[in-house]
């Protein structure tokens, strides 16, 4: 099995606790025998392409290198993720399995990956605009919700990491609860539970 | 074929321009699918003179600023032909993106499908506001450096615009093609055995000649260059001046010609209708465009088309539609005294007049007739084609 995990951070570039968590699991579902690519944002703290603990890691740059806010650049950033994963699944001879987003950053490359390339995705929900902008509704905060809520409808399966986020998720998206499968990090068997799901996605799920 | 405006949602140039291209493609035995922003009461999929048009959710949320909007439009246009040309077995041979407002579209369905991309650069930002200035600006101008630099060919609608944007983005001259923009004669041929006679009385009293600028009313398009050439004008002919378009100028050109004392010989339509167009340019005794910056200037070619005489300003693209005095009249930049010298040579000779207009109108049919345009972009798709079939993508 191969996958893609796309995550805004990683080590060494760290933000918030995302970055370890990923680096966590990639290096765990390597030892799985999983095939892991991490695409991820570069800014020159290391090298573009490097493999760690067998993790094969893309660092891309954005082309585009004046922004009026983050949007415009997470968008543009966004061809560079989606350029990066096509090249891997070209160079695999398209045997990529399943596509893990962290957070709504790349999920409009996942979409377009999903539609071009039959490609199913997880979108892994750390946070919910709705909390960081404590229900502010601008049309920056308005914009967000809506690439969270094209990954929602559009992923094969969401994983979240408490009932209450699954809750939220529910109450703010209306996602399906089935849909929804709560994996705490660091609770027993975190790892094998989302190996199990990517296993779900791929063998269950209808990819087109 | 990706664009953001497509009849009947038209907004500047491109959507006429993608429609006879696409339209000129599909007869040159071409499939073509236009996927574009949708319009309140067209359908969403539909096939149109041969080709398919798929109208796609443009985003409609309020968004921070445009160009935010154009990254979030691109997102939905992007998915929504990743799901076509999936649903199409992979059987599409090149994509076609038109300006950088669907840049990010074109360069994602490029990589995803690994096929190739061309692009057509209608204008530039650099160009638009005479400079960078502002981060949103540099902003764009640096999408649009992406845009090119990712397109295998960049196709431009003038000479002059070949060597801007290899100025603006740096390109090596062979990745730029030049495909004149063209115009639809057949539509003012319709008009021609219609008797004008009435409609003219409308805007000119029957001794009077009349001098016709049509464009939008701001400071690129030179109006008030127009307007203080009117009274030079007026000691040795006599004519109606008539502008047609809207704009933020229009409020201080009226006053200017009030203050002239000439408001009974100016007369500002405001904008009109296609036919309503076409027919002052049917009637019109010379037809100027006066512009400080133009890509190309399709109005100096509708005027051709429409058989009336046109004064130009000698730049940008005017430079090259018009040779001065075999196909119009090419007076200096921004220079009312030589504005006014070319209007009033046309007007007051009528033999050197029905000349320029005869050799108009053959140029137009011979060099910017959409069926010789679909060629010639047939031909770019099909070179590009074949240095394709030789990389590792093939």
């Amino acid at each position: 099995m191969n996958a893609i995990i796309f995550s805004w951070e990683y080590p060494p570039r760290i933000v918030g606790q995302l970055a370890n968590h990923v680096r966590e699991l990639a290096a765990q579902l390597v030892r799985n025998s999983v095939g892991i690519y991490v695409v991820t944002y570069h800014d020159y703290l290391t090298e573009q392409y490097n493999e760690t603990d067998g993790v094969k890691t893309y660092r891309v740059v954005n082309p585009v290198r004046t922004h009026i806010g983050v949007l415009t650049w997470v968008l543009t950033l966004n061809q560079e993720v989606e350029r990066a994963a096509a090249n891997i699944y070209y160079s695999v001879n398209k045997h990529v399995d399943v596509i893990d987003v962290y957070d709504w950053h790349f999920i409009p490359a996942a979409v377009t990956l999903k539609k071009a390339l039959n490609i199913p995705f997880i979108y892994s929900v750390e946070s919910l605009e709705e909390h960081r902008s404590h229900g502010a509704n601008s049309p920056f905060n308005m914009a967000i919700k809506s690439i969270e809520w094209l990954g929602m409808y559009e992923a094969a399966r969401l994983i979240v990491k408490s009932e209450w986020m699954r809750d939220e998720t529910y109450r703010v998206y209306k996602v399906p609860m089935e849909k929804m499968q709560v994996i705490p990090s660091k609770s027993a068997n975190w790892t094998k539970r989302i190996l199990e799901t990517y296993k779900d996605v791929t063998e269950g799920a209808n990819p087109k | 074929m990706l664009s953001w405006e497509f009849p009947p949602r038209i907004i500047g140039g491109i959507s006429p321009h993608v429609y006879y291209l696409s339209k000129s493609l599909a007869k040159n035995g071409m499939k073509v699918y236009v996927v574009t922003c949708d319009f309140p009461g067209a359908p969403q999929h539909e096939v149109v003179d041969g080709m398919e048009v798929f109208r796609m959710d443009s985003y409609k949320n309020p968004s921070p600023d445009f160009a935010t909007w154009v990254y979030l439009m691109n997102v939905n246009m992007q998915k929504e032909t990743a799901a076509l040309v999936n649903d199409l077995g992979n059987k599409v041979d090149v994509f076609h993106a038109h300006d950088w407002l669907v840049a990010t579209a074109g360069i994602g369905l490029k990589h995803t499908f690994r096929k190739p991309l061309l692009a057509t650069m209608h204008s530039t930002e650099i160009g638009r506001r005479n400079g960078i200035h502002f981060d949103y600006e540099k902003m764009i101008h640096e999408t649009e450096a992406w845009l090119t630099y990712e397109a295998w060919r960049v196709i431009c609608c003038s000479d002059y615009m070949v060597s801007h944007v290899r100025w603006a983005f740096g390109l090596p001259g062979d990745k730029l093609s030049m495909v004149p923009n063209g115009v639809n004669t057949e539509v003012y041929e319709k008009a021609e055995n219609e008797n004008l006679g009435q409609f003219r009385s409308k805007f000119a009293m029957p001794e009077e000649k009349i001098v016709l600028f049509v464009g939008r009313l701001v400071y690129e398009k030179g109006a008030h260059v127009f307007v203080n050439a009117v009274p030079k004008v007026l000691g040795k002919a006599n004519a109606k001046f008539i502008i047609v378009g809207n704009g933020y100028m229009k409020e201080q050109l009226s006053s200017l010609v009030r203050g002239m004392g000439l408001a009974h010989k100016v007369l500002f339509t405001g904008f009109v209708d296609d036919d309503t167009l076409r027919k002052l340019q049917k009637c019109a005794d010379v037809c100027v465009v006066p512009s400080l910056f133009e890509p190309f200037g399709i109005v100096a070619l509708e005027a051709m088309a429409a058989k009336s005489p046109v004064v130009v300003s000698d730049t940008g693209g005017l430079s090259e539609i018009v040779e001065h005095d075999v196909t119009g009249v090419k007076v200096y930049v921004n220079n009312p005294d030589s504005l006014a010298w070319g209007i009033t040579k046309v007007l007051l000779d009528d033999a050197y007049a029905n000349l320029i207009r005869k050799n108009a109108y053959k140029k137009v049919q011979e060099k910017y007739n959409w069926s010789k345009i679909a060629q010639q972009t047939k031909g770019i798709y099909e070179a590009v084609l074949g240095e394709y079939s030789k990389s590792f993508w093939a």
